[in-house]
């Protein structure tokens, strides 16, 4: 290893999704903190043979869709009462019915763009650079390729035993990837 | 598992008794990776001629929309046929209509999810595009429709020094936040959902500029599960606020008519009603464009007979909602014994605009009642006239209620008989070409197949798949496909006019699926409804 | 997904001999029978008010019979595999439909209490009137009532018998053949349900009208069907029945359904709302204007909140669903709103003036549910409690939620 350059993790490959499953089970019981599984396609109850919590991305959405609802709402009601106030059709200033709609799209809006913004968010995303990305083999991880990584800074990698441990999870390939 | 059989289904089994065994949805034997080549194989080659003259072609009618555009910008709204009373034309019809067909694809991407109907897959980022485009198409009509459209910003609330702002107890500005809405919604979900395959266009890429071009918009995707967690919590978000957005859109479209008192407008079930025939005239315009898009593009085993057929099935469906709601509001309109009301449903029916009504009913009533026959329901080129049928009849639909009740409205005097002139038919006739033109450049740049989506309904995508021999077994890749499929293999490869032809690798997979008691079938439920 | 599943020996799907639901059609037989009888008495000759009581409680308890049908429809006509272990519970809760025809019998009695459209005398004085007459008139009126009760007899009958003649002889040739019927059964469903709604709902405003109005009566009728199915089979697991069969996984998905349906019982109540309050026509305001007086009005702000407001964010997520007795809660409470919602459609009619609750509300509201559910015990104890030769049980049993 020249200068500069540092030992990212290592990279697993297995054949299928049913070995990647149950060598997530494994690495997740073997008590590794700092892993991840690559799939080109999200695995059936994958998190929880991983260990993974809950998604967080629910409650950024709760909260900006209901802020978009009620922002819309307050909105409408101060232009209608306050800055432009108008009687149209003889409804009365405050006709909370007809805002409905715009509070209801608004609320929407936020939400999804909660949603999307907030996925992004969680997941550090966008981050075109990652050491995966060296590997010729990892580019599989977007077709048919299924891989388990463990970085190196998590306190119980060790090259070789980590690199043998994956092996001995059925792993087609092993390799070690290293921050270019 | 006893013996290593290999079953490549075909369409005869998707046409087999649905009850015994659900087929996959993925034929031809297919891998997870012939499921890449078979779809990125369009976007990878060198475009054939025919994607150019279908590009020319489009753009030659997006001149024509330019063109009655820029008039009609110039020289004002009375260039089109509007009078008075008639002042909503064409321009309105045609932005019903393109929103009406913009609602299949949010529905099939959000609904259909919410229900687990796992066809979806197949269609789901062709019916979304077609969605994006449609609204964009839509868009235009209203902001031609208001003659100066330099000042269209004023329907958004912004400050300004006149201290004017946007009457929010119209249906006009509802329509304007409505709409926009729902297309940014539609573009973010029909993003979220293209970032992975955007990472596999970014893998395959073989020339710089179209690996960080792809690599971009890939956001730097790389499958992390911990990605997909929070990924797969999005996108069911996503679909369960698009569900009641595709709703509202619809419904607040149809509020620009029902919160007036004009009879023929002015009715309490016009909401759903709309709804369901915008699911119609969507579904119909989907059908249009995957019949020969799967013809032409090699994509037979993903977009398969069964989606078609379940797509024939929901125009069956909402073709008999809006065929209920004609009937109810003819019924209402004698049983309120409202004068008015009963004149404006004899006189679409029996008056000057007659032709028009019966045939919106032999389209949108009539022609979907083909579906009950099987025959017609699995024959493509059936459903492609059908649908066409589908798409004529939702214009039309659109046509009776705008000008037929504008045309004979409460008093004698003020009626008149509409007549577009060329540049409603140059806008209208145009808007096709901006529909194309968007549509044949989605093609040709984007996985028009979601990829990761339809490999997560394959059979061997569930960690329990049965065919795998549990710790350590082979995988199933090309190299262990058995002898004996070579016969299937040349029945079932797609020659792909779009170039080369597709190699579809045929998987061995290690274990019979054919036992009927397995929970296996369940990939593939045809109509499991949640 | 992907486990093989044992299917249920015959004994785990039988109602054993001693359980308490075998009680029930006695019980809840009785006290319905009393209840009816008792809210005449309690009525106290004034039959007007009576018949405006008993009016809502057969609606209420028709609209839950009703939506149990057209769930049970729906799961053939889409051929559905995760709803199959609670299919025969909808069958159960569709099953009393013929007794309706029965408790129709008073309504026919306390016709010239309920519509003053029967009343000719009235009716020639009013030209609006005299042109629906070829509608509304009491010929019609009950030949129709006797087409709906017949179609649903023949529906609710068919359609359970076909279930449980598979339960003996399996085989797919069953389940395709109610596939079949089911799709011109929807049909004939649709349009029955929106003709009674106008019969026997609208007409009691013979002047107004709403094409949603069919549409409004089966937004209610679904959403209280699927929160009665929710109950009856989270009520039945607890009493020890459908262990393992039906499991978290189904409850989920009933729990969204009851939710889902919640949004579109607001979606189509307030549009109907929505456009009538906007475009502020005398003739069609007149059905909110009596309404917005007094405390119907606030009856009005309550349905907004609790048959929409609350079980919108109380069943939103998924935790409370899975939960048996929040569950279970949301499923009551949805149907007392549709109570109060369908009181809230029949009841100004005769208390002009504000709620007027009164005792013969609560006995005829007893009264008919308990003969419902009555016979809707009487059905379960009559055959397994699953269909078990649906060839898509083993999928139903191995359903995961995602």
């Amino acid at each position: 290893m020249s200068d500069g350059q540092k030992l990212f993790g290592a990279l697993a490959e297995f054949a299928n999704p049913a070995e990647l499953f149950h060598a997530c089970e494994k690495v997740r019981d073997a008590g590794y903190g700092a892993w991840d599984a690559h799939t080109p396609f999200p695995v059936h109850n994958l998190d929880r043979a991983m260990g993974l919590g809950s998604s967080k991305v629910p409650w950024i959405c709760l909260v900006t869709g209901l802020s978009g609802a009620i922002g819309g709402f307050l909105l409408q009601v101060w232009v209608s009462m306050h800055a432009s106030p108008l009687v149209i059709s003889a409804k009365p200033l405050m006709s909370w019915q007809a805002f409905v709609p715009v509070t209801f799209e608004l609320g929407v809006l936020c939400a999804a763009a909660g949603a999307v913004i907030g996925m992004l968010f969680v997941n550090r995303l966008p981050h075109h650079h990652s050491p995966l990305f060296e590997s010729e083999r990892f580019k599989k991880a977007s077709d048919d390729g299924f891989f388990i990584s463990i970085e190196a800074e998590d306190p119980k990698f060790d090259r070789e035993a980590t690199a043998q441990f994956l092996q001995g999870l059925g792993a087609s390939h092993v390799e070690l990837i290293v921050d270019g | 598992m006893s013996e290593p059989a290999t079953r490549i289904y075909t369409e005869a089994d998707q046409l087999a008794d649905p009850i015994a065994e659900r087929a996959p949805l993925v034929l031809g034997g297919y891998d997870f990776h012939s499921v890449t080549e078979v779809v990125a194989a369009v976007v990878d080659q060198k475009a054939p001629r025919a994607w150019w003259i279908a590009l020319f072609a489009s753009m030659s009618l997006l001149g024509i929309y330019g063109v009655s555009v820029a008039w009609l910008v110039w020289e004002g709204t009375g260039v089109w046929g509007l009078n008075n009373p008639v002042f909503w034309g064409w321009a309105i019809v045609n932005f019903v209509f393109w929103v009406g067909i913009g609602h299949a694809g949010t529905l099939i991407s959000a609904i259909l999810f919410l229900f687990r109907q796992k066809w979806r897959t197949g269609i789901n980022r062709a019916a979304e595009a077609m969605t994006l485009f449609a609204v964009v198409c839509a868009l235009s009509f209203p902001t031609i429709h208001v003659g100066r459209i330099w000042l269209l910003y004023w329907a958004i609330p912004l400050p300004n020094q006149m201290d004017a702002w946007p009457n929010f107890r119209s249906p006009l500005v509802w329509d304007f936040f409505a709409v926009s809405i729902y297309g940014t919604v539609s573009l973010l979900f029909w993003y979220t959902g293209l970032i992975p395959d955007l990472a596999t266009m970014r893998d395959r890429a073989r020339t710089k500029w179209k690996r960080l071009i792809y690599g971009f918009f890939a956001l730097g995707w790389r499958g992390s599960n911990r990605h997909w967690q929070n990924y797969e919590a999005a996108y069911l978000i996503l679909a369960a606020l698009a569900t009641p957005l595709v709703l509202s859109v619809h419904s607040i479209v149809s509020f620009d008519f029902a919160t007036s008192q004009l009879p023929g407008w002015h009715t309490t079930i016009f909401p759903p009603y709309f709804v369901a025939g915008a699911i119609f005239s969507g579904f119909g315009m989907v059908m249009t464009l995957m019949v020969p898009s799967r013809e032409w593009f090699g994509l037979k085993n993903l977009i398969t007979i069964r989606h078609l057929e379940n797509m024939a099935k929901i125009i069956l469906l909402t073709g008999c909602i809006v065929g209920y709601a004609y009937a109810m509001e003819f019924f209402i309109a004698w049983y309120s014994g409202n004068p008015y009301e009963q004149f404006a449903f004899m006189n679409r029916m029996f008056g000057p605009y007659a032709w028009a009504y019966w045939t919106m009913v032999s389209c949108n009533v009539i022609s979907p009642q083909l579906f009950w026959f099987k025959w017609c329901r699995t024959t493509p080129w059936f459903l492609f006239v059908v649908s066409i049928f589908v798409n004529i009849g939702m214009w039309f639909e659109r046509f009776v209620i705008v000008v037929s009740s504008l045309s004979a409205d409460f008093l004698v005097s003020s009626w008149d008989y509409y007549s577009p002139t060329i540049w409603d038919v140059g806008c209208f006739v145009g808007s096709f070409g901006l529909f194309f033109t968007l549509y044949t450049l989605f093609v040709r740049f984007v996985p028009q197949v979601a990829l990761a989506e339809v490999k997560s309904v394959m059979p061997e995508a569930d960690p329990h798949f049965e065919g795998y021999s549990h710790g350590g077994g082979q995988p199933p890749v090309a190299s262990s496909a058995a002898p004996s499929t070579s016969e299937a293999n040349s029945d079932h490869v797609e020659t792909a006019p779009f170039g080369e032809p597709v190699a579809a690798v045929v998987t061995s997979i290690d274990g019979d699926q054919s036992d009927g008691d397995s929970a296996d079938n369940e990939n593939g439920s045809e109509g499991e409804v949640e | 997904m992907g486990h093989h599943v044992t299917l249920p020996s015959n004994e785990s799907v039988q109602l054993p001999a001693g359980h308490r639901l075998r009680r029930f059609p006695l019980i809840f037989g009785v006290v319905g029978v009393l209840c009816l009888a008792g809210s005449w008495f309690a009525a106290g000759g004034d039959h007007k008010a009576f018949y405006h009581s008993y009016l809502t409680a057969f609606l209420f308890g028709l609209s839950i019979a009703l939506g149990a049908l057209f769930f049970t429809l729906f799961q053939h006509a889409a051929s559905a595999g995760w709803s199959v272990v609670v299919r025969r519970v909808a069958e159960n809760l569709m099953a009393p439909l013929p007794i309706f025809a029965l408790l129709f019998i008073p309504l026919w009695f306390g016709r010239h209490d309920l519509y003053h459209w029967t009343d000719l005398e009235h009716v020639a004085h009013d030209p609006v009137l005299l042109g629906k007459q070829g509608f509304l008139n009491e010929g019609f009126w009950m030949v129709r009532a006797a087409i709906y009760f017949g179609l649903w007899t023949l529906m609710s009958w068919w359609f359970r018998s076909k279930s449980i003649r598979q339960d003996s002889e399996g085989g797919t040739a069953l389940s395709r053949l109610m596939q079949m019927r089911s799709y011109p059964a929807i049909m004939a469903f649709a349009l029955t349900i929106s003709f009674a709604a106008i019969d026997w709902g609208m007409s009691l405003d013979p002047h107004w009208y709403s094409t949603m109005w069919g549409v409004y009566y089966f937004a209610g009728s679904i959403v209280s069907a699927f929160a009665m199915l929710g109950f009856s089979v989270l009520l039945m697991q607890r009493w020890g029945l459908l262990q393992g069969i039906v499991t978290k996984d189904h409850f989920h998905d009933i729990g969204k359904l009851v939710f889902a349906f919640t949004v579109f019982w607001a979606y189509i109540a307030f549009s109907q709302y929505f456009l009538i309050w906007y475009a502020n026509i005398p003739e069609e305001t007149s059905f909110f204007h009596r309404r917005a007086v007094n405390t119907w009005y606030v009856l009005g702000i309550y349905l907004m909140i609790g048959h929409f407001g609350l079980p919108f964010f109380f069943l939103m997520g998924r935790t409370l669903k899975k939960i048996p007795w929040s569950l279970a809660l949301g499923c009551v409470w949805i149907i007392t709103f549709h109570y109060l919602d369908l009181y809230y459609v029949v009841m100004p009619n005769v208390h002009k003036s504000g709620i007027t609750a009164s005792l013969v509300d609560g006995l005829t509201a007893i009264g008919v549910l308990s003969i419902y559910i009555a016979l809707a015990a009487w059905f379960l104890g009559k055959a397994a409690l699953i269909p078990q030769k649906d060839p898509r049980l083993p999928e139903s049993l191995a359903f995961q939620n995602f």
